[in-house]
């Protein structure tokens, strides 16, 4: 036995030596069970508090072990006996009543179940597994003192470390941590480029980071045991629902996602596996995957398949592509947008373009002032920034200057925007003024529906009317019906469908497609001198670009910096710059916005705050107290007039979600009152949002409301409860706001964001309550002036929902601020 | 040379680090439970009956090993102190019931209730 760790410390050589710190004991170390990682570790403390296999299940936020071949139990997958839950914060031990004799049990649902102590089972000594952030030391022992001085002694910085570039690299070592370069930060962002290489130069790296991050985080999302329920789409192709369950990653599944589901087989199946796109996520959080073959497909099963994350490079690699563009190919973008882009000093251009005598189009409503000026101005201009605040009509505005660039002659307008939502928005918007739309979807994408379906080019493919196209359609009916054509078949479809898309696209006066769409291979010969970019202050600089090196000469981008930029999940990448948005990198190299000044969606007491701290007071409000009055509506509002109120919560926050989320149970209870207080005045479901900065208290609301509200369940069920993030650039009558953080010695997090805060107090257009801890808010310079304006209004109240009264908490004095 | 003394360093541990693992650790719990206790899906059935051969002949925990259909391991080289007590771990191996002995400190409440019915039946 002892040759087996008689290799010292290092344990190079030994599968099951610890990988902290070489330990190879059998009976002292476990195997982490998470198929991506499958690393064994020891039940030691070493130097830090938690022994090794617990450090790296925390850490590292796997739940599965299993134990050693020459352990006493043998190589055992340990779970609970009753279950199969296989995860060991919730594992534990039970003995018979009458017998020596003890099974592995599950916390939740199994152990609590009376029904077992009718079965010989005693329940009230339930043993958990981790004890004292140890595995019990009877089931994985803990090495002898010899055995822990010979080994490395690891502390707890290097094993935070090294989890951090497992994530990245499941083989690294310890000894990659002295490696030079592994930890060095990125070239940052700057404001100026002597040229486009030196701009390569420092985006690429940061956009490979996002992209290994990306990748990581996504094949890391395995699940294993799902239960299939078959059907078949319209479209004669075999969709797959199954539940896919979140639980501490930061990601979810969007239409358009592609994922593998995988059976293993069986003594009656074949092992099989295909490949299929998300073509719909339901309420319940069913997942519906239409596959690619319909061959094959083990129907008659339900149970036991597996699901991955397939990752595509696409976006990142048409980033890179973009950059690269910009940098060889001197027709990318006019001489005049290059040098203003990386930011050299040029002279003023004017483009020479008969103006319109009035600046509203067809089928829009009419521009109002500050709208007039945007269009007017924008046109004339090679550069543009337009910055839209919450409801001033950014997308009619948008619409309208596309309708007068299109009658311009220049050829072709692309309009492109980050996010498939508003790029249907804007879709919908620019053909009612008549202009011919072609909304151009990613392939993965085309059986996700769409509220503009109509427009999209696989529609049109698909349903234009005329008698040459009777040949595509005529292979496009068999193809549907076969599931597949023979390939001289399938040549000639493939050949008559690029044809036929060519066709559309080129009559076409306006293109809209993502920022990424803009570098699909169906666009790679078209040019295009008018540009739009809505929403840009939410992509990266790179994603900006790819639109813009298709033969640029007059680009427009709208957006709002005052709102919630993009999202980057690589810190490092963010940390470096590149969730600054080129729009804000713009204005500050000196390009001044044009900003719409006139909001139509707010009660114009819900303006006033916004207005104030984000837009030096220049909101100005286009609709009335009488357009924003809840007739029939009745809520205890503190001021009738002002709907709305600070609801003083003392209850206290609480980790949730794997470390990084936090719940807070008496604002949970809060908001299902006040949801339920609205119901019953006769608002319904789909008019409330409920905005939380927190995932742990989003779940949290979710569940509680449908257990715990006191009307019908599924009243609850249809009440949007989002990220504050998830809610920008849309809008509800009512917005309950739960702010969740409630403790005195730490941050208040994601709320310190006062874009973030922005987006939230402006989704409503009828009334707003805000739940949330006074004291602990009012330390930041921003929340305190919040709290200073809902106080002189009165609307800073406690108290039970019937009976509210003035609140008299003291606020603490505000953090300076440093920017 | 060979000969290296070593001190034994005392564990430092940083306090804040362990309180941030704490926290971590919590949450992981809290979560798995959480996760668990909203999961409405359909709870699972009671599949907890024990093997009709664990009883035979088991009654007495000090009784000889190498039953049938059993694997023994004698941990700790038969140096059973007498304050561990012998107990069989059942497990699941897909369908199929294991057990597997393993030995519990005395103390642990897992074995007090077995210890204590011991200790009536020996009196008896
Ligand atoms: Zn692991
Ligand atoms: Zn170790
Ligand atoms: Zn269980």
């Amino acid at each position: 036995d002892e040759g087996s760790y008689e290799h010292g410390g290092k344990g190079d050589f030994i599968e099951h030596a610890c990988r902290y710190c070489g330990v190879a004991n059998p009976a002292c170390v476990v195997r982490c069970n998470m198929p991506s990682c499958r690393k064994w570790f020891c039940n030691s403390r070493g130097n830090t508090s938690g022994s090794h296999i617990v450090n790296h299940l925390v850490r590292a936020k796997h739940k599965e072990v299993c134990l050693h071949k020459d352990s006493p139990l043998g190589e055992t997958i340990l779970e609970c006996y009753n279950c199969g839950c296989r995860n060991v914060f919730l594992l534990g031990f039970i003995s018979a009543k009458t017998e020596s004799v003890v099974v592995l049990l599950c916390r939740e649902p199994c152990l609590s179940n009376n029904a077992l102590k009718d079965m010989n089972w005693d329940l009230s000594q339930w043993c958990p597994l981790i004890d004292d952030r140890c595995f019990l030391q009877w089931l994985v022992k803990i090495p002898s003192e010899q055995e822990q001085l010979r080994a490395r002694q690891i502390s707890a910085q290097q094993i935070n470390r090294v989890e951090e570039l497992w994530k990245m690299n499941p083989d690294a070592t310890l000894e990659d941590l002295e490696k030079p370069g592994v930890d060095d930060e990125p070239q940052p962002v700057v404001l100026k480029y002597e040229d486009a290489y030196q701009y390569q130069n420092v985006f690429a790296p940061l956009v490979k980071l996002e992209a290994d991050y990306d990748k990581m985080m996504k094949e890391s999302q395995s699940k294993d045991n799902l239960t299939i329920r078959w059907d078949i789409g319209l479209n004669k192709k075999r969709i797959a629902y199954f539940v896919f369950p979140k639980e501490d990653n930061e990601l979810r599944l969007v239409p358009g996602d592609e994922l593998r589901l995988r059976y293993s087989g069986d003594a009656a199946h074949p092992a099989w596996q295909s490949v299929g796109h998300v073509i719909k996520l339901t309420a319940q959080e069913e997942v519906a995957l239409e596959l690619r073959a319909n061959q094959g497909v083990p129907v008659d099963l339900n149970h036991g398949f597996s699901v991955d994350f397939v990752w595509k490079s696409t976006s990142f690699d048409r980033m890179q592509g973009a950059m690269k563009t910009f940098a060889v190919d001197e027709t990318s973008v006019s001489g005049y947008i290059y040098h203003h882009l990386l930011g050299h000093e040029v002279e003023s251009q004017i483009v020479r373009n008969a103006l319109p005598r009035r600046f509203g189009a067809p089928g829009l409503p009419e521009l109002n002032a500050s709208q007039v000026f945007a269009v007017k101005s924008v046109l004339q201009k090679p550069i543009s920034l337009i910055q839209g605040p919450p409801g001033t009509g950014k997308t009619v505005t948008s619409a309208a200057i596309v309708y007068h660039m299109a009658k311009q002659g220049q050829g072709q307008v692309l309009v492109c925007a980050p996010s498939n939502v508003a790029v249907d928005q804007l879709s919908e918007k620019i053909s009612s003024t008549g202009l011919k739309v072609v909304r151009l979807c990613a392939k993965s994408r085309e059986a996700v529906s769409s509220p503009v379906e109509h427009l999209t080019l696989h529609y049109q493919v698909r349903h234009l009317d005329t008698s040459e196209k009777s040949e595509l359609h005529k292979l496009q009916l068999l193809k549907d019906e076969q599931g597949e054509l023979s390939s001289s078949d399938e040549k000639k479809y493939k050949s008559l469908k690029r044809a036929t898309e060519r066709e559309i696209l080129q009559s076409a006066d306006v293109i809209c497609c993502t920022c990424v769409g803009a570098g699909d291979p169906r666009l790679s010969n078209f040019r295009f001198r008018q540009v739009l970019i809505d929403e840009s202050t939410q992509s990266t600089e790179p994603e900006c670009l790819i639109p813009l090196v298709l033969g640029v000469k007059q680009v427009v981008l709208v957006g709002d910096h005052c709102q919630l930029g993009p999202v980057i999940m690589c810190k490092k990448a963010a940390r470096a710059g590149l969730a600054q948005s080129l729009f804000e990198r713009l204005v500050l190299l000196g390009l001044k916005p044009i900003r719409l000044q006139v909001q139509y969606r707010m009660h114009p007491s819900l303006s006033e705050f916004p207005s104030n701290s984000f837009y030096e007071g220049t909101l100005q409000n286009g609709v009335t107290i009488n357009e924003r009055q809840s007739t029939g509506i009745d809520f205890p509002w503190p001021v009738p007039n002002r709907p709305m109120f600070f609801y003083v919560q003392m209850g206290q926050e609480e980790i949730s979600a794997s470390g990084t989320s936090y719940l807070n149970r008496t604002e949970a209870a809060n908001v299902e009152k006040i949801v339920t207080t609205f119901l019953r005045s006769g608002v319904v479901p789909s008019q409330i949002g409920v905005i939380t900065p927190y995932e742990g208290q989003r779940a949290y609301i979710v569940n509680y409301m449908s257990r715990n509200g006191a009307l019908r369940q599924q009243l609850y069920k249809e009440i949007e409860v989002a990220s504050v993030d998830s809610f920008q650039g849309r809008e509800k009558d009512y917005i309950i706001l739960s702010c969740v953080r409630s403790n005195e010695h730490q941050g208040i997090g994601f709320l310190n964001d006062p874009r973030r805060l922005n987006v939230a107090l402006t989704r409503a257009r009828y009334g707003i309550v805000i739940l949330g801890n006074p004291k602990v808010l009012s330390k930041q310079p921003l929340w305190n002036s919040l709290l200073t304006h809902y106080k002189e209004h009165e609307c800073l109240v406690e108290g039970p929902l019937n009976n509210l009264k003035q609140s008299m908490v003291q606020f603490q004095k505000p953090k300076k601020i440093y920017s | 040379d060979d000969d290296v003394q070593i001190r034994q360093k005392a564990a430092e541990i940083d306090p804040r680090e362990a309180a941030e693992f704490d926290r971590e650790l919590r949450a992981l719990m809290q979560e798995s439970l959480e996760s668990r206790k909203s999961d409405l899906r359909a709870r699972p059935t009671l599949n907890m009956m024990i093997p009709m051969n664990v009883f035979d002949g088991s009654r007495d925990p000090r009784a000889a090993d190498g039953e049938s259909g059993e694997e023994t391991v004698d941990e700790d080289g038969g140096n059973l102190g007498g304050n561990k007590v012998r107990v069989k771990v059942l497990v699941k191996r897909g369908n199929k019931q294991q057990t597997r002995q393993m030995f519990i400190p005395g103390d642990c409440s897992l074995v007090q209730s077995t210890r204590q019915k011991e200790a009536e039946e020996l009196e008896e």
